[in-house]
């Protein structure tokens, strides 16, 4: 059948059958129209610009973590220390900004380094010393966020300097740094995972590690690349909110590990390791950002809007799952 | 007196089920229920047919064997009688009564027991908790394990295997575990017994423990239907032949009225030419050279040459480091001395990248554990070891990848929708057939091949052979290790017989052709006679008569 005749064919068949095939192939995309639908229906203000803003905003701290989280699960292990990873680099930054008023580059260096620091150690147990992930992480969680506190003294670091502040909030072609980083990071690691052999050795170290180690890829390295990297953009992440409100707090952070591992599994990887994308992460983001928007908006009480979230979080990869088995 | 004990258990199990028989038999229209009775099995998965209505009959105390190739739809038929899947289509019956579709709990209760290719046992649980998990006997103190314990080794004993019932499931070779799981099954009351490939993954003599087995099953009424790869295990055990192509049942015929060539050419729907093809001649330079390589668990190092063109048999018995020993080479097993020479150059050893890069391929045993990673598509994990020289500063050069991969798969003729296909979605062969084609894609000096056909259906094994012995052709030095003695004997130039890690004897061409080369490799792995094995390959026949 030549090429024409193949796109003539898919043409005539728009019936039924196309469209559950249709519906099952994105029903996370469908999901995300209802939930946005029903807030835009329920509150004029969800559809404004400032509102998207606000939940780019809100996302963007967290899309960080959700990139790094995303390689991480694709390999088939967990970072459980992002959170307090954000924690302890906001402080580090913040103190860099304290003792170097006018160097404001080089507290965005210092976190990201001491996230980074943080990451390859996590990195080194689980690659070399072969701790399971879960294990590591969560070792690093206590950690991290101890050494949050040891930074101040227990209390969180405040009258830094208003040009600390600028970071996140300089505004360019109406965005703020934080969204732009966001759309940056998406995009850069959505295409780096299809396009470049280090994305293609994730999926293989995810995979099946035995395999992949001989067909020659280097598991380990691959392994520790991954811890680190998402130490690095948890340092990112933390610095952004830090600079957010002025300020390093050892309390920043605290349980963003979970909505960030959420986001990536609503996106449709699976914790097993080797299936999933960066575009699914991104869509379980905004998907748990609308949401805490728009219930937000409805000034539904915040002890049920947990009650809420937790619900769909469990509804949306149920519906997934019962999609992927119709997946051929 | 175990023998005595074996009768009378046994007789207890056919009086019980006697009398159920009766009792349907009353209820049933039919004269004689069928043990398993199938009826017009449909299924399809993702639109794609398995089974286009298949109907099978298995009367109680028979051996059925149940054949086809690769993605024949054996294991989906399996799995439907025995509750695992929903048939689109078609019913089940368990001696008269109708099966409640994709109901194993049903099964279970019916009498239909499975055991699968890959066990689901509860390794690091005792013999005696797999035997009765899910049916506990308690009392008002807890667990009986005591009792549990006793019942179990008498379970064991029926079948003349003597073990411990405390020791973890673990310990076990993959052979006994499987007895367990029989055992498991008759325990629970099975009158039909499904098992999907069961001499796959044992050796040779946990096979025949296996054959008696299941004899004694049938002896005592209960019908079984297994699957298989090997014509001699057919012969042994079926009473009774069913065939299977394409999902459909081209055979259904008592096995004394059909010979081996009827079965085989009803599995592949034309006749099977030579399985082996000819051999072309090696070349004299030495390509692999191993001095003093000493794996890391195996008692003493060892040292071998492969010349150019040559295919090197590595033959022995389950556990004769023939694995280790090629995983040595590759690096994927640690090595604590000794050198590996690829062409006259040293490589460094315990390291799969270097190795890689001195043109040396694996082709692993474990196809799904370690050979392709399923996940990925075609695309991906054929160009998985050779990704480096598809990218230019770290980024895929697609369209170079795909040229290359698409002219290693034709090479291989793989047959799929694509090279965007999943590699789960391929059969056994097919799979297969992506780890060869995946080292094509560059130079191969080396080519290691871990029993290239385990689980690999006759047609596509017959390919597999022209595939080696063609690269071989191309110059490759190739070392191949084997369970299967016909692939050692038609398909390497020359063999070398390996127990407990080392080298016991070594067998040119001519040896190979000799009449009774088997039973010299068998003593030598063995380490029967060991003195004259060695010494002199062609054993003599006083030796043969006093061992039998």
């Amino acid at each position: 059948m030549s090429n024409e005749a193949v796109l003539k064919e898919r043409r005539r068949r728009i019936d039924g059958k196309f469209v559950q095939h249709l519906a099952i192939r994105y029903a996370m995309v469908i999901v995300l129209i209802f939930v946005i639908a029903f807030f835009a229906y329920r509150s004029a203000r969800f559809g404004t610009v400032d509102n998207v803003t606000t939940i780019l905003i809100a996302a963007a701290p967290f899309a960080l973590i959700a990139l790094g989280q995303t390689l991480v699960i694709l390999t088939g292990g967990i970072d459980l220390s992002v959170g307090s990873v954000i924690a302890l680099s906001s402080m580090a930054g913040a103190l860099t900004a304290k003792t170097f008023p006018d160097q404001i580059f080089l507290a965005v260096i210092v976190a990201v380094l001491v996230g980074l620091a943080a990451g390859s150690v996590n990195g080194f147990v689980v690659s070399k010393i072969n701790v399971p992930p879960f294990i590591a992480t969560l070792g690093m969680l206590t950690l991290a966020s101890g050494l949050a506190y040891v930074v101040g003294g227990g209390a969180p670091i405040n009258g830094l300097p208003a040009s600390f502040g600028s970071i996140a909030n300089t505004q360019i072609l109406g965005l703020t740094i934080p969204v732009i980083l966001m759309i940056v990071g998406i995009v850069g690691f959505g295409i780096m995972m299809r396009k470049t052999a280090f994305g293609m050795r994730i999926y293989a170290v995810g995979g099946n590690q035995l395999a992949a180690q001989i067909a020659g890829v280097k598991t380990g390295r691959v392994l520790f690349s991954v811890y680190a990297i998402s130490g690095a953009l948890a340092g990112l992440s933390g610095v952004m909110l830090a600079s957010r409100v002025i300020s390093g707090s050892p309390t920043l952070g605290q349980g963003y590990e979970l909505d960030a591992i959420a986001a990536v599994v609503i996106g449709g990887a699976s914790l097993l390791g080797g299936r999933g994308t960066v575009w699914g992460t991104a869509l379980g983001l905004l998907l748990i950002q609308t949401l805490n928007n728009g219930l937000d908006i409805l000034t539904v009480p915040a002890y049920w809007q947990d009650v809420i979230k937790g619900v769909l979080i469990v509804a949306a990869v149920a519906v997934d799952v019962w999609a992927a088995k119709r997946r051929p | 007196m175990i023998a005595m004990r074996r009768r009378n258990s046994l007789q207890k199990g056919i009086e019980m089920t006697d009398t159920n028989e009766r009792a349907e038999t009353a209820t049933v229209a039919e004269d004689q229920p069928f043990s398993l009775e199938c009826r017009n099995l449909e299924k399809a998965f993702s639109g794609i047919p398995v089974l286009r209505g298949v109907s099978l009959r298995l009367r109680p105390g028979t051996i059925t064997a149940l054949a086809g190739e690769n993605g024949a739809g054996k294991s989906t038929m399996m799995k439907i009688a025995s509750g695992q899947y929903r048939a689109d289509a078609g019913e089940v019956f368990v001696r008269g009564e109708q099966l409640h579709s994709g109901s194993s709990q049903d099964a279970t209760r019916l009498g239909v027991a499975i055991v699968p290719q890959e066990l689901a046992s509860l390794l690091d649980m005792t013999i005696y908790e797999n035997i009765f998990i899910g049916r506990e006997l308690s009392g008002p103190t807890g667990l009986r394990r005591k009792e549990m314990i006793a019942r179990a080794k008498e379970n064991l004993a029926v079948f003349g295997i003597d073990i411990d019932p405390t020791r973890k499931m673990s310990t076990l070779p993959v052979g006994l575990r499987q007895i367990v799981e029989i055992v498991k099954a008759t325990n629970t009351g099975a009158r039909v017994i499904l098992l999907d490939e069961p001499s796959s993954a044992i050796a040779e003599r946990e096979v025949s423990r296996l054959i008696t087995v299941m004899r004694q099953l049938r002896d005592a009424g209960v019908a079984l239907l297994f699957t298989t790869h090997k014509m001699e295990e057919i012969r042994a055990l079926a009473d009774h032949i069913v065939v299977l192509r394409d999902g459909g049942l081209v055979m259904d015929q008592a096995m004394s009225t059909v010979s081996d060539d009827d079965i085989v050419t009803a599995m592949i729907g034309r006749e099977l030419n030579d399985l082996f093809p000819d051999l072309p001649d090696h070349g004299e330079e030495t390509v692999l050279e191993i001095s003093d390589l000493h794996v890391e668990g195996a008692p003493a190092p060892v040292s071998f040459t492969v010349r150019r063109g040559e295919i090197l048999g590595l033959a022995g018995l389950v556990g004769a480091g023939r694995t280790e020993l090629i995983e040595g080479i590759f690096g994927i097993r640690r090595t604590l001395s000794g050198d590996v020479k690829v062409t006259g150059k040293s490589i460094k050893r315990n390291s799969p990248p270097a190795a890689i890069d001195s043109n040396v391929a694996l082709v692993p045993e474990d196809r799904k554990g370690s050979g392709g990673v399923l996940s990925m598509d075609i695309l991906d994990n054929g160009s998985l070891p050779r990704l480096a020289s598809f990218t230019l500063a770290g980024w895929l050069k697609q369209s170079a990848r795909r040229k290359a991969v698409k002219a290693a798969t034709e090479s291989v003729s793989l047959r799929s929708r694509g090279l965007n296909q999943s590699m789960e979605t391929l059969s056994g062969g097919n799979q297969q057939k992506v780890v060869f084609a995946r080292w094509l894609v560059g130079d191969v000096a080396v080519l290691l091949l871990d029993e290239p056909t385990r689980g690999v259906d006759v047609g596509a094994r017959s390919e597999i052979y022209r595939i080696i012995t063609e690269l071989a052709g191309k110059g490759m030095a190739v070392v191949m290790a084997s369970s299967d003695m016909p692939e050692i004997l038609s398909l390497s130039h020359r063999a070398l017989v390996l127990r407990g890690g080392g080298i016991v004897g070594e067998l040119d061409r001519a040896q190979l052709a000799e009449s009774d080369v088997q039973d010299t490799i068998f003593r030598l792995a063995s380490g029967l006679t060991q003195t004259q094995g060695q010494s002199n390959p062609a054993t003599p026949d006083t030796e043969k008569e006093t061992a039998r």
